[in-house]
């Protein structure tokens, strides 16, 4: 993903270099989240199996972009990303959000341990259940988790836009990374606020997250009243104009 | 403190049937009884360590890996020459090796042969944060601890239950000046007041352990005393007497009797011992031989003693352990059943038990 450049001048839109979001940029404002690497950088590449491909097996393409990297410039790869087989990044991601004071420690290990959760609760009832059932009952504790979030996302959010002096929440279709987002967002949230002061986040998370993935609980209700507002001011819609 | 049970490994031809560990929800009730007396209390603020209390409950069945220490172990007791005074063994290594589970194979052996079983699992939660406190009636110097005493006795009545009516007391003794227990009476009775009196529990505790001391020598039954984290009976405490200064281990009542029952001048059984740098107190965490942690005075109380060294897997061992937790699918991640998974697994656990257990937790 090209990285917007450096420092933008103010009262300059970054309208050249792409939206980031949907959210229209009043003039006299600057682009937030930027980098400080200038375009020509590369993102490393962590992919062990790309430089285990033996010399002839590479595509001219491949070979081209190979000799390419000798000379160009390649970003630090970020602490949090290894090479490792096990590693996820939409894990990754959710760990980061989780955090609190920088402390990656801290919420990788909550990450595991709810991941510990999610796997014993499945395995007991696994073993409790009959035959049949036990072919229903899925005790990966990933996949439980992927599906889980996939099942919060909203298709369909509300944005306030400013009309006649006044803000109007306006039905409007989400990107994709916006409804990831929204979906961690809402289950760490409901995580931390709305539980007993004195479970523990592991528990919290592990409980939300399979009640998500069978597509009942207080985050898919959530997503459910997005879209119910979404539906009921179907009237404003035309107020987008992208 | 527990860690998972792996698999049953049939180590060469060495093995005859009888060791194989292999038990299920109901039976063997007293290996159940022991893995739950392992367990710490259920405390819903536990959570720095992921609950890791039921093998049986996430699998269906109890297993151990059955490994080089272990077996040396029970070849020395299977020689064992019981007119000799009992032969002590101290099991040590670095953390999460395996000392405690090869303790408990030792234990379970010892059961299946019905001996009688004296087992601690965990010597530190003596000398930790113990709630009551009483002045010994017994003797003025030293502390009672009834929460530990009484939960100490529950485990050994249901781990014994048979030999306790066999067992006849020698000698009279007086609880207070309206209940005595007479000579000749089943120690089942000692077990019991000390279980509905709380306040003589530990004093039981020191009366049982002194009559099965004494009688083992008769032959009536093989004794096995078993103790996990035996450095903490010489270490340091972090008790406090009632002028807030920390109390000596030898003040404790606990303490004192079973330090008395790992002396060896008794004959007729076998003492095995487990040390322990995890729950101990004061101890550098790099602590792992005998000398480090159980100090001068400890080391001099054990001498003779058999070391007995336990270390990481060998590369059979982790294939084996691998090779279970794919069998009982505990191991879901699709990458962990290639050869990549298993290299990194290797890579990032070293061949440590206990880390390739919690790595495998999540994955």
């Amino acid at each position: 993903m090209a990285a917007p450049a450096g420092k933008v001048a103010r009262g300059w839109s970054v309208l050249a270099l792409g939206l980031r979001s949907a959210v229209p940029r009043l003039p006299g404002l600057t682009q937030v989240r930027w980098s400080r690497y200038s375009p020509e950088y590369r993102d490393p590449q962590t992919d062990k199996e790309y430089y285990r491909k033996p010399l002839a097996e590479l595509t001219e393409e491949e070979k081209c972009e190979q000799e390419l990297r000798k000379t160009q410039l390649i970003k630090a790869a970020p602490a949090a990303k290894t090479s490792s087989v096990f590693e996820d990044p939409v894990i990754s991601k959710f760990i980061n959000m989780m955090m609190k004071g920088g402390n990656k420690v801290l919420a990788r290990s909550l990450m595991t341990q709810t991941l510990e959760a999610v796997k014993r609760k499945q395995f007991e009832k696994y073993h409790a259940a009959s035959a049949e059932e036990q072919a229903t009952i899925e005790r990966n504790p990933y996949t439980i988790f992927h599906q889980a979030l996939k099942n919060c996302e909203p298709v369909i959010g509300l944005v306030p836009i400013l009309r006649g002096g006044h803000f109007y929440q306006v039905p409007v279709p989400l990107p994709a990374r916006r409804r990831r987002f929204l979906a961690m967002k809402w289950m760490i949230t409901e995580c931390r606020e709305k539980k007993h002061r004195r479970t523990l986040m592991p528990e919290k998370l592990s409980h939300e997250l399979l009640e998500a993935f069978h597509n009942q609980g207080p985050v898919i209700k959530k997503k459910h009243d997005m879209h119910k507002m979404a539906e009921a001011n179907r009237a404003l819609a035309h107020y987008r104009w992208w | 403190m527990l860690k998972r049970v792996t698999r049953l490994v049939p180590r060469a031809c060495q093995l005859d049937p009888g060791h194989f560990l292999h038990g299920g929800p109901q039976a063997p009730q007293s290996l159940a009884a022991r893995l739950d007396d392992q367990v710490p209390d259920e405390n819903p603020r536990a959570g720095s360590h992921p609950s890791e209390d039921d093998p049986v409950r996430t699998f269906n069945e109890a297993c151990l890996m059955v490994r080089r220490p272990a077996l040396e172990l029970l070849r020395h007791l299977d020689d064992t020459n019981f007119a000799h005074p009992a032969v002590r063994y101290v099991l040590y290594g670095e953390k999460g090796t395996g000392k405690t589970l090869s303790l408990c194979h030792v234990v379970h052996f010892c059961a299946k042969r019905d001996w009688l079983i004296v087992h601690v699992p965990d010597a530190h939660l003596w000398v930790k944060s113990s709630r009551g406190l009483l002045r010994s009636a017994y003797s003025r110097r030293r502390f009672d601890q009834p929460v530990e005493a009484a939960n100490w006795l529950k485990s050994f009545k249901t781990a014994n239950e048979r030999f306790l009516s066999q067992i006849k007391i020698q000698e009279t003794y007086m609880w207070n000046k309206r209940e005595s227990t007479e000579k000749g009476r089943p120690l089942g009775e000692v077990v019991e007041q000390g279980l509905t009196r709380v306040k003589n529990a530990t004093d039981a505790v020191g009366i049982v352990l002194k009559e099965l001391k004494s009688q083992s020598c008769s032959g009536a039954f093989r004794l096995l005393v078993a103790v996990d984290g035996v450095n903490a009976l010489w270490g340091r405490t972090t008790l406090k007497r009632e002028d807030k200064s920390l109390m000596a281990p030898e003040e404790l009542a606990l303490v004192h009797s079973l330090r008395k029952m790992v002396r060896n001048d008794w004959h007729g059984g076998a003492v095995v011992l487990a040390l322990s740098q995890t729950g101990s107190l004061f101890t550098p965490r790099m602590a792992c031989l005998p000398q480090e942690l159980l100090g001068k005075e400890g080391f001099d109380a054990l001498d003779p003693f058999v070391p007995i060294l336990v270390s990481n897997y060998s590369p059979e061992e982790f294939e084996s352990c691998i090779q279970y937790y794919l069998e009982n699918s505990w191991l879901q991640h699709e990458k962990a059943h290639t050869e990549e998974g298993k290299k990194e697994l290797l890579f990032l656990s070293d061949a440590n038990p206990g880390q390739l257990e919690r790595l495998c937790a999540y994955l």
